[in-house]
């Protein structure tokens, strides 16, 4: 055993936690989905984003299954914004995923990978109008969020001379805090019917579909049972009084991934609702209210749930020190220009091995000339070492596409198929990327 | 009065346990090969449907044949003995109430215990009437004198089967026996068989116990082997190799019956009747109706061959006679130990299972250090049955990996009495996750708490097991999974394998709509021939006397059941029809939605092959069961089900089916 410089630790929480002892627990991951992450990180470098395509299909059936087996028409639609690596969207998209797109950006995105507009569902506050008319014309599955969006749509069809399937979105009270009354209509001042109202004088558009997303991380199951019943309740009445067949309800995404929130103690298997508990809460609810003769299909924009826990951040230890309150500072390569999570998240951290000592308490800083690159403030960790590699999750979810190109270059992503092969789905940054498009005015070169 | 005329011809029928009314039709003629027994008889009978309309009992007579046949029996025991005049008919219709109300007595006795009245009320009230008689110095002078039948002769040793077959209609007479012997073999090969063996089985033995081989032929009370032999070998228990077993041991133990009795009775001048017969019988389903005993009939039909063919049936479709409970889970998981299992499954507690989610042959990611690095730990836990919770905790702490509470092994449990009556009980749930309470009632399939690993648990994991009370700790019983998957494959009325990942099968409350057939709704259909429609179809729904449902086309029904899991069809009455060609297209459909199911099922031997296999089957089927089974496989897929016969369509959004395709036919739902 190598010699350690002695610590002084608190032990007035308890010795032996329901969890094991905080002194000696070892959290030790040596692999994902099989590969040892000391070869990925000899071979790609570090950081390292891995995403593992064994855990995000079973994840995705998992939460099919718990749809399916309770109803007969279920439709997933993939959360462009969650993660919109070329290859990941097309493991959803393999998986029978239509495309979820929030702007004219990730509808482009959609296309190019091979989509089809009657595939896409067109989501968000702003839908410039020259998308709209592209959506229109291909078909796609538009959501309105406002009244100047339903404006815009008639002028097209207005233009085009063709009644516009659409759908609007609906916010609405589900007992959960804080509640999303930003996007569409809502539903108990009546502003959702009367926006259906208006749909209808104007005759140019016609309401298939209602969509409504109710928040993030949504820890009660229930809430969706709340807001499917709304939903269902406003379709029964919509197809009453205008005569429209609502085909479809969308009932957003929001599912919580396992992820340890701040400030929750409980583990996440503890309090993070099962996939079953979510398709009961929203199955049982078409079932009790819906009116209409047929069972309307049921879209779901799940994103966070599915990948969340598929993706990983593999990052080495590239100094230590001790801080003159005593905790063990540890530098990373990797910090939250990578983590845009962390702000919510106590992650997963896992070692690479076994180290000898016993646990301290120890600050994560990532690589940035920054004092708020804290990846996390207080965790419990045995003396690691120069080159250790520590294995961060979940990060598969909005960690890449929100990750920022800042002091230091983006880093490489790969992809473990079913087979156990390793797939590099982006190239790490280089000078070339961050300079590419960029104009230097003749006048300020330096020779 | 048709149904008056039914009755008493069944009544016949019963005292050689048939149901037939043109048998009970010809016996009837036959009892008056000697008038005075004939008469008599009949005499009874009217009278005791008097006595029974006097007492306002017609429900009672109407539903248990016993009240009738006993009386029956005991007028023709008079009128074999004494010739008619009135003093004879007033003693007749007084033991004829008599009989009813010793018959009644013995029946609210014994039939909690699933013993039947037989006909020892007659037995009973002969013994009166014949001990009473002896002072109706009146009667003796009309004492019968040994009337001779129309006689054939026949080698003494097949004769004697004859004539103790006559003797049970008091008609010791070699063409009364011929003639029921005939009924016999023509109603039913296994009666007909039973009847011989047990005829010379009885003889052989007494014979061996006597020394004399031709006495013991010639014993008047030789019939009583014949009955016992039938109704242990195919009425009161099923017609199964195991039984024939008990019908001779029975036999053997009525000649000694016979014997001692003899030497009491005669005494009285008292003849022995049935008494032997009554007692043995009883005797032995008194000792296999208290066990449990599985050979047991639990429901008769009209013959022996058709008990079996309706328990075989069961037994192939639907399992042994256990509770069946659904899995406590969604989703794939594992079995980790089964009945008898390896750990702690034993004894009291030997049936139990105990499941956990496997991936690639380890339950845990990681080191498994901790209870969250076990893919099963918190997940969600779903009512297996339909039943109210009767007893709950949810407060004990999830334990450390490696480590037990030897104080609380059950940890955090639910007990819920299901609809069906049993017991369930789950265990080792997480601490704080149970969403019900005490009383409440809870779905099949509802979320009910999260798997943990409180309790005597190693490692998270969710214990099942089907109890006999409805108190922590109560000693289990053995049942078995309604409903699972190991793939696309789905098992019914089976226990899952270990080392196997096990699908659950949730019911579709869609699924439950479209086949939840009101009363009265109707299903009309084109029917197309060739592509060409030839004629129309419709099918209504429709209830019996006891509560039974069927699909009918007028003339034929179709009879179905539904559970929440399942639709099927257990019976067809009627000739051929699309309605028959429906049971075999589908006899049963999983209210379960998967992409694809494949599954066995075991049609009835009437759907699938001629008359004339069929009764050579059934024959055969009593020593070799396993002949009876007609194995189909069938193959649910997008709202469709296949199989050798054809094709069913379901349809998407309405009740029922949509389109029914076999051979070159082709029912099309009219919109």
């Amino acid at each position: 055993m190598k010699y350690q410089k002695p610590t002084i630790n608190r032990v007035d929480f308890a010795m032996m936690s329901k969890y094991g002892s905080p002194l000696k627990t070892q959290n030790i991951r040596t692999n994902i989905s099989g590969i040892e992450v000391k070869e990925l990180v000899e071979k790609y470098g570090s950081p390292l984003f891995v995403f593992s395509q064994k855990e995000i299909e079973e994840k995705f059936h998992r939460l099919k299954d718990a749809f399916t087996s309770r109803y007969p028409d279920v439709a997933f639609g993939w959360s462009y914004k969650t993660n919109y690596l070329n290859a990941i969207c097309n493991i959803y998209h393999k998986l029978g995923s239509c495309a979820e797109v929030v702007s004219e950006f990730e509808y482009e995105k959609a296309r190019a990978l091979g989509i089809e507009g009657k595939d896409i569902i067109f989501n968000g506050p702003y839908k410039p109008k020259e998308a709209l008319k592209t959506a229109v014309a291909e078909g796609a599955k538009i959501h309105i969020d406002h009244l100047f969006e339903i404006n815009d749509l008639e002028e097209i069809a207005e233009e085009t001379g063709v009644r516009i399937p659409v759908a609007i979105r609906v916010n609405m009270d589900t007992g959960s805090y804080p509640q999303w009354n930003r996007f569409g209509f809502n539903y108990e001042s009546g502003e959702a019917f009367e926006a259906v109202k208006r749909i209808h004088e104007g005759g140019l558009l016609y309401l298939t579909g209602l969509h409504s997303h109710i928040g993030t991380f949504m820890l009660d199951a229930e809430a969706y049972g709340t807001e499917t019943a709304k939903l269902i309740r406003l379709k029964n009445r919509i197809e009453k009084e205008f005569g429209y067949t609502i085909e479809y309800i969308d009932i957003g995404g929001g599912f919580a991934s396992k992820n340890r929130l701040k400030g929750i103690y409980q583990a996440p298997e503890v309090i993070i609702p099962t996939p079953d508990d979510y398709a009961q809460a929203i199955t049982e609810a078409i079932y009790t209210h819906n009116e209409g003769e047929k069972l309307p299909r049921l879209y779901l924009e799940t994103g966070r749930h599915l990948i969340d826990e598929a993706g990983y951040l593999l990052t080495g230890v590239q100094a230590y020190k001790r801080f003159p309150d005593g905790t063990k500072g540890y530098i990373l390569d990797a910090g939250v220009n990578l983590l845009y999570t962390a702000t919510w998240y106590n992650f997963t951290i896992e070692l690479d091995r076994h180290y000898e000592g016993i646990n301290e308490p120890s600050t994560l800083n990532g690589p940035l000339c920054m004092n708020i690159d804290v990846i996390t403030d207080h965790i419990m960790l045995p003396p690691l070492e120069r080159g250790s590699i520590l294995t961060i999750s979940p990060a598969g979810a909005y960690n890449y596409t929100q990750s920022m190109q800042f002091i230091r270059y983006r880093p490489p992503v790969v992809l473990i198929d079913n087979d156990g092969k390793v797939h590099l789905i982006k190239e790490a940054d280089d000078l070339e990327t961050v300079n590419f498009k960029e104009r230097l005015p003749e006048y300020l070169k330096l020779r | 009065m048709h149904q008056t005329i039914a009755l008493i011809l069944k009544s016949y029928a019963a005292i050689l346990f048939l149901e037939n009314r043109a048998a009970g039709a010809v016996l009837m003629a036959l009892t008056f090969l000697h008038p005075n027994v004939g008469a008599s008889g009949f005499f009874a009978l009217a009278s005791t449907i008097l006595f029974a309309e006097f007492a306002r009992m017609r429900q009672a007579y109407l539903e248990h044949g016993f009240y009738l046949y006993n009386s029956l029996l005991v007028g023709m025991g008079i009128g074999y003995l004494f010739s008619p005049t009135p003093t004879s008919f007033v003693l007749i219709f007084l033991l004829s109430v008599l009989t009813f109300l010793i018959s009644f007595m013995i029946n609210t006795l014994f039939s909690p215990r699933r013993i039947p009245t037989l006909s020892l009320p007659f037995s009973i009230v002969t013994v009166i009437a014949y001990l009473a008689a002896l002072n109706y110095a009146g009667l003796f002078s009309t004492l019968v004198q040994m009337h001779h039948l129309a006689e054939i002769t026949l080698p003494p040793s097949i004769g004697a089967y004859f004539r103790a077959l006559g003797t049970i209609f008091f008609l010791p007479s070699h063409i009364a026996g011929i003639v029921m012997a005939l009924l016999l073999l023509a109603i039913s090969r296994i009666m007909f068989v039973m009847s011989i063996a047990g005829f010379y089985t009885g003889t052989a033995i007494h014979a061996l116990l006597i020394g004399s081989w031709s006495m013991a032929l010639s014993d008047p009370y030789g019939f009583n082997y014949i009955l016992v032999s039938i109704a242990l070998g195919g009425v009161f228990l099923l017609p199964l190799r195991h039984n024939y077993f008990f019908a001779l041991l029975g036999v053997a133990l009525s000649v000694v019956f016979v014997d001692a009795t003899k030497i009491f009775f005669n005494y009285y001048a008292i003849p022995v009747f049935t008494l032997p017969f009554n007692t043995v019988v009883m005797a032995l389903l008194f000792l296999l109706a208290t066990i449990g005993y599985e050979g047991f009939n639990r429901v008769i039909k009209s013959t022996p061959e058709e008990s079996l063919a309706y328990y075989l049936q069961t037994l192939f479709r639907f399992g042994p006679r256990v509770p069946n409970t659904g899995l406590p889970f969604t989703g794939t998981w594992n079995v980790y130990q089964g009945f008898d299992g390896k750990w702690t499954h034993k004894g009291a507690w030997r049936h139990a299972y105990d499941f956990v989610i496997e991936k690639e042959g380890r339950t845990y990611k990681n080191e498994g250090n901790l209870p969250q690095d076990y893919y099963c730990f918190g997940e969600s836990v779903v009512a297996p049955v339909s039943g109210y919770v009767v007893s709950c905790r949810g407060n004990l702490p999830d334990n450390p990996i490696g480590t037990v509470d030897r104080i609380n092994n059950w940890g955090n449990y639910l007990i819920l009495r299901s609809d069906e009556g049993f017991f369930v009980e789950l265990s080792h749930l997480m601490q704080y996750s149970l969403a019900v309470k005490e009383g409440d009632y809870v779905h099949v399939g509802q979320i009910v708490a999260k798997c943990g690993n409180s309790g005597y648990s190693p490692q998270p994991h969710l214990h099942i097991q089907v109890q006999k009370a409805g108190f922590l700790g109560s000693e289990t019983v053995a049942f078995r999974f309604g409903a699972y998957r190991i793939g696309e494959k789905m098992f019914f009325n089976d226990l899952p394998p270990l080392h196997e990942p096990i699908d659950s099968v949730l019911p579709s409350p869609n699924l439950q709509m479209q086949f939840g057939f009101v009363l009265d709704e109707t299903f009309s259909f084109d029917l197309y021939k060739n592509d060409r429609c030839v004629d129309s179809v419709t099918w209504k729904v429709d209830m019996n006397h006891l509560g039974e449902f069927y699909l009918t086309d007028g003339d034929n029904r179709l009879y179905f059941h539904t559970t929440p899991t399942l639709f099927y069809f257990y019976h067809y009455e009627g000739t051929e029809s699309p309605l028959q060609k429906l049971f075999a297209l589908a006899p049963r459909i999983p209210l379960t939605m998967a992409e694809k199911l494949r599954y066995r099922d075991y049609l009835p031997l009437y759907l699938v092959e001629p008359k004339s296999r069929q009764l050579f089957v059934e024959f055969i089927a009593s020593f070799v069961p396993s002949r009876y089974k007609r194995e189909f496989w069938y193959t649910m897929h997008a709202f469709s089900i296949h199989s050798s016969f054809g094709t069913v369509v379901l349809s998407a959004n309405r009740k029922g089916f949509e389109e029914i395709r076999y051979d070159q036919t082709v029912l099309r739902r009219r919109s």
